[in-house]
């Protein structure tokens, strides 16, 4: 880690606390069988790669916006992928009457 | 400054572990959610005020409040057996891994100086820079959300031919 005149320089406990984030995403979506509990899995790991983005930005990026705009293209596409995904669910609860992934194995309900 | 960082960050990693590891599915949005307000605050921290407005609106806003929709219309609060435990370990050990070898790797890396930057972080250059250097990216956006919204529309759409044969509708 490097110390510079006005202190820590703070990007590595940002990148190891995105990992981390990503890491618990990852085991959500692993670890559960319920399609809503993948689905909070996946915003997580959504959310740990916009903080590797603004925490780039903030400390190595001469221009400010850029990193920034990439995170409002990620909430606008994590917007888009839930409205999607939480209309299959509603559609897959509804034919299947359960939204456990392990029941879901049919190509043709 | 630092203290309130170290805060937030534990806000948030509380929040996920509640999020992937509850069993109350309802139980697990609200961790999310809580989540996703210390994810906010680290954007505000992170310089970028403009985002972490947006994050609260979206995210905690919509996101969220969505999930809760499609729970309580889905109807699986509390029915939703406890996973089993060779499921979990399995997940565990294929994250472990990785967690530890990017750890290593980013704690390893010599990072230059930060810059000294003045910073313009203003909701006005972000929209010129939206609409201008990524202006294409911008639209394309625009129309995935507008085919998003349709779709979902059509999905979610009470289809009566959709159930099986003597199921009767809910």
């Amino acid at each position: 880690m490097t110390v510079t005149a006005d202190g820590l320089y703070q990007l590595q406990p940002y990148l190891l606390f995105g990992l981390l984030l990503f890491c618990l995403g990852l085991y959500g979506v692993l670890s559960r069988r319920n399609l809503i509990a993948i689905l909070i899995g996946v915003e997580l790991m959504l959310n740990a790669a916009s903080i590797n983005f603004l925490a780039f930005n903030n400390f190595t990026n001469p221009d400010a916006t850029t990193g920034q705009v990439v995170v409002l293209f990620i909430i606008g596409l994590a917007a888009a992928e839930v409205a999607i995904a939480l209309a299959i669910v509603l559609s897959v609860h509804r034919i299947r009457h359960s939204i456990d992934v392990d029941e879901l194995k049919d190509l043709k309900g | 400054m630092a203290v309130a960082t170290g805060l937030l960050m534990a806000l948030t990693l509380a929040g996920a572990v509640l999020a992937v590891s509850l069993r109350n599915i309802l139980h697990a949005v609200f961790g999310l959610a809580i989540s996703l307000l210390g994810i906010a605050g680290l954007f505000f921290a992170l310089n970028a005020p403009f985002v972490g407005a947006m994050e609260v609106l979206i995210y905690v806003g919509g996101i969220s409040v969505a999930m809760i929709f499609v729970v309580m219309l889905s109807s699986v609060v509390g029915k939703h057996a406890e996973e089993s435990s060779r499921r979990k370990l399995l997940a565990a050990l294929i994250v472990a891994p990785l967690f530890a070898g990017l750890a290593l790797i980013i704690t390893g890396t010599e990072l230059g100086d930060p810059p000294a930057y003045v910073r313009g972080n203003s909701p006005e250059a972000i929209g010129e820079a939206l609409l201008d250097h990524y202006n294409l990216a911008f639209e394309a956006l625009s129309v995935v959300l507008l085919i998003a919204i349709v779709g979902a529309i059509v999905i979610a759409r009470h289809n009566p031919s959709d159930t099986p044969p003597g199921e009767s509708d809910v």
